[in-house]
């Protein structure tokens, strides 16, 4: 990835700055004690690793009440005989699928709370996935350079415009919504970054418009498509 | 699942990971990955030091080991938090946690590192003592190894009174969490399994100390 294009990427280090919480593709805030992220179920590779997640999480809060077990089934005298052992397996698995449950339901609550997260952190994967088919796109470019072919890096220039405004909205999108989760009612502020993403919006706009016949005229339709999404998100806070 | 790249950038590069742990960059993501990682790690091991007895023993210890390790871990947490944080420690607990999961986890991959000579020794070995001892021995070697990372790890870097007394209570920490540890690890016994029928839990008598001592008591007399 080129150099202007690898400073537009949105680092893991930013995005956990931009929303006060710890992103990662499957999670929001960690395994435990975050929530997971409802798009992450509709991928079928995610799904798997979420279910395995939930297998681990399952044994592991086996063996943090394991204590807890012994002292209700055996008291001191030990599980040695089969009927202690089964006595001891009904009550420890017993605990874990009630605290497994306690774990899914606070998660599905704390979700909620951070719909419109999720739906920002989904836009900024499309703009992650753009990047990378940008990136891409560059590469054959290199090809099509060294082998006399035509190339239509003139435009690219104004892609990365777009892609940067896009990156503002993102942004902007990110901070109302952290700045609203955490201080509900600083509308000003709002106010001035939903202006600012709008303001933005015309401007892809404009380019898109100019660059319609173009190979890049879809990326510049993508990241319109993302800035939409990000001022209706911004909007639907209001 | 991307926990165990976490494992990874742990062992490549140590100072940027525990850099990141001071600056509090991605803990939740950081503590969520050492914990699943060093559970599968002691699960794997301890499943290999069970299948010496039988199959219901590894599955047993392959629970027992995790437990024994980590809940020493949460046990001591909140003892080493509070008297650092009382003499002038600006960590988080969060920090605290994140530190001590690093050492364990490193603990972890260093019993898996293991897995393959203990698994040769338990093909080709039908002594119970010499399973035992040599385990013995990379238990002991590992930890030794993973509390002096920790240590390494933790020692305040900044100089004054504070600092020091930070050092001791590190080093009066560590000999809490062999106590703690050592107890647990009596409480939840066997690991091994003794020849003989399966025990899941055996029962309660004294403590690890007093075992000691009256081992000692009874091969004097």
């Amino acid at each position: 990835m080129r150099s202007d294009l690898a400073d537009l990427k949105i680092s893991d280090r930013e995005l956990e700055r931009l929303t006060g919480c710890d992103v990662g593709d499957i999670f929001i805030g960690g395994v435990f004690g975050g929530t997971y992220r409802i798009s992450a179920l509709q991928n079928p590779k995610k799904l798997v690793a979420f279910c395995l997640t939930e297998a681990v999480v399952f044994l592991l809060i086996i063996v943090f009440t394991l204590p807890l077990s012994l002292f209700l089934t055996s008291g001191a005298n030990g599980v040695t005989d089969a009927s202690s052992i089964l006595r001891f397996l009904f009550v420890a698995v017993g605990i874990a699928i009630a605290l497994l449950l306690a774990w899914n339901l606070y998660m599905k609550w704390q979700g909620k709370h951070l719909r419109s997260l999720m739906r920002l952190l989904d836009e900024v994967d499309r703009y992650e996935e753009m990047l990378s088919a940008i990136a891409v796109l560059d590469r054959l470019e290199t090809v099509n350079i060294e082998r006399n072919l035509n190339s239509a890096l003139q435009n690219r220039a104004e892609i990365l415009e777009a892609i940067h405004l896009t990156r503002d909205n993102l942004i902007a999108g990110l901070t109302t919504e952290k700045i609203l989760r955490e201080n509900r009612g600083l509308l000003a502020r709002q106010q001035d970054l939903l202006t600012s993403i709008e303001t933005n919006l015309s401007l892809v706009r404009s380019l898109e418009v100019k660059h319609q016949a173009d190979e890049y005229g879809q990326f510049l339709n993508e990241a319109l498509q993302i800035g939409i999404s990000v001022h209706q998100e911004v909007q639907r806070l209001n | 699942m991307n926990y165990f790249s976490t494992v990874v950038s742990l062992l490549r590069d140590r100072q940027v990971f525990l850099e990141e742990i001071h600056e509090g960059v991605k803990l939740k993501s950081k503590i969520s990955a050492l914990m699943i990682s060093s559970f599968c790690f002691f699960a794997i091991c301890g499943a290999i030091i069970g299948m010496f007895h039988s199959p219901l023993q590894a599955l047993a210890s392959a629970i027992k080991l995790p437990a024994l390790y980590l809940i020493t871990l949460l046990v001591c947490l909140p003892t080493l938090y509070i008297f650092n944080a009382l003499f002038g420690s600006k960590k988080t607990i969060a920090q605290h946690f994140t530190y001590l999961l690093t050492a364990v986890c490193v603990i972890a991959v260093l019993l898996c590192a293991f897995a393959p000579v203990t698994l040769f020794f338990l093909i080709t070995v039908n002594d119970y003592s010499f399973f035992l001892l040599m385990n013995v021995i990379i238990f002991s070697l590992t930890g030794i190894l993973g509390i002096s990372f920790l240590y390494q790890m933790m020692k305040p870097i900044a100089d004054g009174d504070g600092a020091k007394v930070r050092t001791s209570i590190l080093r009066f920490w560590l000999c809490l969490y062999g106590f703690v540890g050592t107890q647990l690890g009596w409480t939840l016994r066997p690991f091994f399994g003794s020849p003989g029928d399966f025990e899941l839990f055996r029962p309660r008598e004294g403590s690890f100390f007093s075992g000691v001592w009256t081992a000692l008591i009874n091969l004097l007399t």
